[in-house]
This record gives C-alpha cells, structure tokens and sequence, in this order.
C-alpha cells in the first residue's frame, strides 16, 4: 500500500467565477460590476484562508462482486451500488482519498451570515465549497499523473452519496486511511467536519478511462446530476 | 418631504437594496439615505409601524419576489433588498416585542439528519426572513427530536425540510412521518436539489419548492 498527503500550495487552486455565480443561479452576462468585485474580492479572501489538506492511499488487488454491487478492499466490503462498482470494476488498484479546504472559510461564511450580511456569507461558502472541488480534482490529477508513469489510468472519482453509495460508508474509507485523515473528523452520522471536504475512491487501470458523468447507467431516479444533464 | 412620500422612498431603498447612507450599494444611490435613516425618519415622523411595515417594507419585498419570479434579478439582489429590509425591522424590533406590529408567522427550518449541505438551506431562510416571517434555523443534520421539540415551542409554526443528498431523502421521509405523527396539523414544506413535487408527495408532506419565491409563495398563502 502506498500513501501520501500532497503538499498543495493555496496559489495552486483555482476558482471559477462562473462555479460561483452558477451557485446563485446566474451567469456571467447575468453579473453587474459590484456584484462581479466582491465575489473577486471572496475568492481572494477564499484563497488567503484556504488550509488545504489531501490525502490518499492506495490499495491493490480490489476485489469486485457485480451481483452482490461490493468493492472489497483490504478485507472491508463496500457496498458502493451498480454503478460504482461497474465504473471501477476494471480497476487493478484503488486509491482512497480525504481533501479538505480547511475550516477558515466556513467560519468566516457563518460570521457573516451571523452579522446579516447574507450575500457575503452566501459567496464565502459557495467560495469554500469550490476550493474544497477544486483540491479534488487536483488530488486526481496528481494520482493521474503517478500512475501513468505506470502505464495505468485512472477511473473518474466518486465519493460516498454519490449514486446511491450510503454515505454511512464514510466510516469504512476512514477507517482504511487511518493515520491519513488530513485533520478531518467524522460525525456519528458519519458527515465530514470541516464541512469543505470531500472523500472519495479513485479507480486505476490499465483499462481505465475518465468519463464524462452518464446517467443512462444509473437508476438513481432522484440524483440532480440526471437533470443537469438532461 | 410628506408621509406618503417618505414612505415610497422607504420602500424603494429596499427594492433597489439600499441599506443606509453608507452601503455602497447601489452605486446609483451613492451617499443618499437608506432603509436605516428612513425608517428613523418615518417612526420620527410619527407614521404607525404597521404602515411602514406594510405599505414600505412588504410591498417592496413582494415586487422584489415578483422580479425574482420574472428572472429581472438574482438572489444576489435578493440578499440585499433583504438586508435592507432588516436595517429597518431594526427600528421596529420594539413594536414587535410589544405585540404592536406581527411578522406574518414563524417559519422552522433545517436539514435533515445525515445532511449538512445548507447553502440552498441558508437562502431559503435569509429569503423568508426578507419576507416578513420570523425564521428559526435549526441548523444542519438536524435528527426528528430536535425538530418536534422547535414545534412544541413554536406550535403555529410551518416547518421546511431541506435535503441534498438522495440517501438523506430516507431521513426527510421519516421525519415528515414522525412530526406528523405526533403533529397531524402541522404544515411542512420540503426542498433541495433531488426532492421533486412528486416525491414530497410520496411521502406526505404538504408542499414542495424548487426555489425561495416559491417557499414565500406557499408560506404567505396559508396565512393570506
Ligand atoms: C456545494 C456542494 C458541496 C459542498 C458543501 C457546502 C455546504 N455547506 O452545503 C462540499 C464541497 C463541502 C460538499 C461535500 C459533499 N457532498 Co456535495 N455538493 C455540493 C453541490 C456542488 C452544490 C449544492 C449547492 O449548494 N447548490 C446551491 C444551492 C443554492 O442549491 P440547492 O441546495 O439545491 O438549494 C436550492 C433549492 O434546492 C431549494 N431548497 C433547498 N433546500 C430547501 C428547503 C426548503 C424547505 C425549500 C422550500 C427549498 C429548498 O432552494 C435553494 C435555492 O434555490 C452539489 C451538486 C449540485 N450541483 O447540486 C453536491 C452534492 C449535493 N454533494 C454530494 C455529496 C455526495 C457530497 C459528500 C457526501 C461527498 C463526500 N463523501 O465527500 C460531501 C459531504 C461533505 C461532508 N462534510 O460530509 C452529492 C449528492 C449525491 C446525491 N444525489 O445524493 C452531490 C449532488 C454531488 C454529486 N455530483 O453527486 N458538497
């Protein structure tokens, strides 16, 4: 098993000014100037408060039941459901992963929302969530970039309440990443704290390919991302 | 500067989302007196609360909603207008307190056990509050206990449920039930990015909103 934390630098994330306005249900024709400065100005802010953490392992020989829709990894079976299981399937290893933006930002959003000013508040988290997917997606970059050198790829990633994957199977990929948790801690209800924080699995193969997100393999009648993409 | 007058600009300055004489925004308002000043102003003047709170204040946020419905603005300017809004609900706090003026009900919100997504959440509480109603936010991952005990102390209120992920939707289902059971009269809205229409109805709530306005929407007709 190998594991690692990343040393991702503040300066190396990135927010999108259109993630954020999207979050508020505008697009940028949508902005006016004012509204245009002060979310530069969060993201600036965002970006000075970031305490970003990432960390993963990973495992090999996976093993995969596609009746039973279980990921066994060092002996722990994860019921991820049809479409993890099927997605990773393929997969010779598995890379289990924390990432955290850190607390800063989430405590300043409720300090805003506390003194009223709901807009500020409002931008601040959606800045912290942004970072928080944004570190991910550096994570996987960065376990991309490993393997290929390995000749392998990577599948896309998928965290805990995702595609019907209870995310009580939280407390299992904690548990395999032991001494790796980046500081985040889980609640009895197994929510994650800081809250701008994400953890997931990451398939790596051979035969493996990132994908853009389909729903046709999913039943999952409720999830957004169905009428996102729709 | 009349009654009447001071009233209409009172009401603009939440409108536009001018909070007092100092916001910067909106620009086109710069260094004029806000929502603060006039509400002083008007008390001063010795206009009833009850008309700055309707004729200013409601009427003004109502048309916000109605803009917001129309897509001529976003929640961003919804924010403002309603902290606009409360810098005047500020000044009338104690004609609250003495039972002079009411806000138009209470309004208990939170996401459910296992969940603690709570932007949208958040919005949806900022946005009633702007409206008029009296909002008690329980927070996120919030279990059936903690909000049958926010009903016993606030038996009139109308409950909104908020959840994110489809595996807390099992939570909402079982709180609904629960609260019913014990609160067969009790009003409860839910909401967040995968509740549809038609899942709040499978599980026996009584409305759904995709949005805030509609949340304000459902709220004021059960007290209109
Ligand atoms: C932001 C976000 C986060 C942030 C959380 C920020 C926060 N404080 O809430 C971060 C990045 C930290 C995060 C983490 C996780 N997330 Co997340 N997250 C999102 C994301 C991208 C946007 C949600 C959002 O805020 N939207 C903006 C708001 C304004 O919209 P809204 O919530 O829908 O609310 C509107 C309406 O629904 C309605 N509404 C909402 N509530 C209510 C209530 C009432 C009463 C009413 C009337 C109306 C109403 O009004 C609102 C305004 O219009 C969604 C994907 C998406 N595009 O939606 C995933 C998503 C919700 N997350 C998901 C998951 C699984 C998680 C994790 C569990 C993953 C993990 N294991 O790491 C973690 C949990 C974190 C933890 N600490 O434990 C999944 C859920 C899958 C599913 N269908 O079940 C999603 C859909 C992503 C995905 N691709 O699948 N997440």
């Amino acid at each position: 098993m190998l594991n690692k934390e990343l040393h991702i630098k503040p300066e190396h994330l990135h927010v999108d000014i259109e993630n954020i306005l999207k979050g508020m249900g505008m697009q940028i024709t949508d902005a006016d100037s004012y509204l245009m400065e002060l979310i530069d100005n969060s993201i600036s802010t965002g970006l000075q408060l970031v305490q970003p953490k990432a960390c993963f392992a990973i495992f090999e020989n996976p093993q995969f039941d596609l009746t039973k829709k279980t990921i066994t990894i060092e002996g722990k079976i994860f019921k991820t459901g049809a479409v993890v299981c099927s997605m990773l399937k393929r997969s010779e290893a598995i890379a289990l992963f924390i990432a955290t933006a850190g607390p800063q930002i989430e405590n300043l959003s409720k300090k805003e929302m506390a003194a009223g000013n709901g807009l500020e508040g409002l931008i601040f988290d959606l800045v912290g969530s942004e970072l928080a997917e944004n570190l991910s997606e550096l994570l996987h970059l960065r376990i991309a970039e490993l393997v290929n050198t390995k000749g392998q790829n990577v599948s896309n990633r998928f965290s805990p309440g995702y595609c019907n994957w209870p995310v009580t199977e939280q407390l299992m990929l904690f548990e395999l990443l032991s001494n790796m948790q980046c500081g985040v801690s889980l609640s009895p209800s197994s929510l994650m704290t800081p809250v701008k924080s994400v953890s997931g699995i990451i398939g790596i193969g051979k035969n493996l390919r990132r994908a853009s997100y389909k729903c046709n393999i999913c039943n999952d009648k409720h999830c957004i991302m169905r009428r996102q993409n729709s | 500067m009349d009654s009447a007058e001071l009233l209409k600009k009172l009401s603009e300055c939440v409108e536009m989302g001018k909070v007092n004489k100092d916001a910067p925004f909106p620009p086109a308002m710069k260094g004029m007196d806000g929502a603060d000043e006039l509400t002083r102003q008007a008390l001063e003047m010795g206009i009833k609360p009850i008309e700055i709170l309707n004729d200013a204040l409601i009427a003004a946020m109502e048309k916000v909603g109605e803009k917001f419905s129309q897509k001529k603005i976003f929640v961003p300017q919804m924010l403002i207008s309603a902290k606009a809004m409360n810098a005047s609900m500020e000044h009338l706090k104690p004609f609250f307190q003495s039972g002079e003026v009411k806000r138009k009900g209470k309004f208990i919100i939170g996401t459910v056990a296992g969940d603690l997504h709570d932007i949208g959440k958040n919005l949806v509480a900022m946005i009633v509050e702007g409206a008029g109603w009296e909002v008690i936010d329980l927070g996120v991952d919030v279990k059936t206990p903690k909000f049958l005990q926010a009903i016993a102390e606030h038996p009139e209120a109308i409950v909104g449920l908020s959840a994110l992920l489809t595996t807390t939707m099992q939570s909402m289902k079982n709180t609904v039930n629960e609260i019913h059971a014990q609160y067969p009269n009790i009003k409860l809205i839910v909401g967040g990015a995968p509740v549809t229409d038609a899942f709040s109805k499978e599980i026996g709530a009584n409305a759904y909103a995709h949005d805030p306005q509609s949340a304000v929407s459902y709220l004021n007709a059960q007290v209109a």
